[in-house]
């Protein structure tokens, strides 16, 4: 089967995307594990724009909705002990129902308890951290890239994390 | 995505990313990507099913074992269990994003933008 990244998107979205010339970056980062995964620290990251109700602060809805072409780039540090009841979505581009019912579908600590459980991965970190995946349009990664990317890549790396599982949305 | 996963790879992390749009994945380079065509908001699966999503999660872990240089992307090969048409309205928002109104507007400046660099 070959994946249509275009199957459900909308013809606008599609479009867009056709459209926009990108440069392709050479050569592409790569750090081999350098160990079997049933050793490794895995932390979760993903970019559907969940929040920890009560502890964290929704993403910034209220600016984007005065300038629709900005997009949060801060994120969410979610401990992966959290009662998934407490996870909320705040993303303007996605159906918010179905993540909400299983968070797992974007952040999936169930899954990987699990997985840790049956030894196929040694542990999971103590936190999963959540971005906003809409950065404005044109997208403006430099927040990603100078700020915040690089805070979380330096808390993952101060908690021996060797891997990483990222969803987008 | 890319962006963070490029990222986090050069600062010695090991990722793997999951996503429904390999389109961008191909196009910006990602370490390792695992495709799957499956409505937005939904990458490892549909919501309660534990199988499923143990699958997918299950396919990408092996791509981080198996990887041996960057920019591999692996079609998931199972299809989403539903239509087009409820994939559709399980994944986009209740009020179009704020951004829908004016991207006639944002698009004559993206086209121009890329003229300019063009």
């Amino acid at each position: 089967m070959k994946v249509d990244s275009f199957r459900f998107a909308s013809p606008l979205i599609k479009r867009y995307y056709q459209l926009s010339r990108v440069k392709k970056e050479l050569p592409i980062p790569f750090s081999p594990l350098g160990k079997p995964l049933s050793q490794c620290r895995l932390s979760l990251v993903t970019t559907g724009g969940l929040y920890h109700l009560g502890h964290d602060r929704p993403f910034d809805q209220e600016r984007e909705r005065r300038e629709p072409a900005w997009g949060d780039p801060s994120y969410r540090a979610i401990p992966t002990d959290v009662d998934l009841k407490e996870i909320a979505v705040s993303h303007l581009h996605i159906h918010p129902d179905d993540p909400t019912a299983d968070p797992n579908i974007l952040l999936p600590v169930d899954r990987m308890k699990e997985l840790v459980a049956e030894g196929r991965v040694g542990s999971l970190a103590a936190k999963a951290y959540s971005f906003m995946g809409y950065q404005g349009f044109p997208a403006d990664h430099s927040g990603w890239k100078e700020k915040y990317g690089p805070e979380v890549l330096a808390a993952l790396r101060a908690d021996r994390v060797d891997a990483v599982l990222l969803t987008s949305a | 995505m890319p962006v963070l996963a490029r990222l986090f790879e050069a600062g010695g992390i090991a990722t793997v990313v999951v996503t429904n749009m390999p389109f961008w994945a191909e196009r910006v380079g990602v370490p390792r990507t695992l495709a799957v065509e499956f409505p937005f908001g939904h990458p490892l699966g549909a919501a309660h099913d534990r199988q499923m999503q143990r699958r997918v999660i299950l396919a990408a872990l092996d791509l981080l074992e198996r990887a041996t240089a960057p920019g591999m992307i692996q079609d998931f090969p199972e299809p989403w269990p539903g239509t087009v048409a409820e994939g559709r309205r399980a994944s986009e928002p209740r009020i179009p994003a704020p951004i829908t109104a004016q991207m006639g507007r944002h698009i004559g400046k993206f086209l121009r933008g890329m003229r300019r660099s063009g």
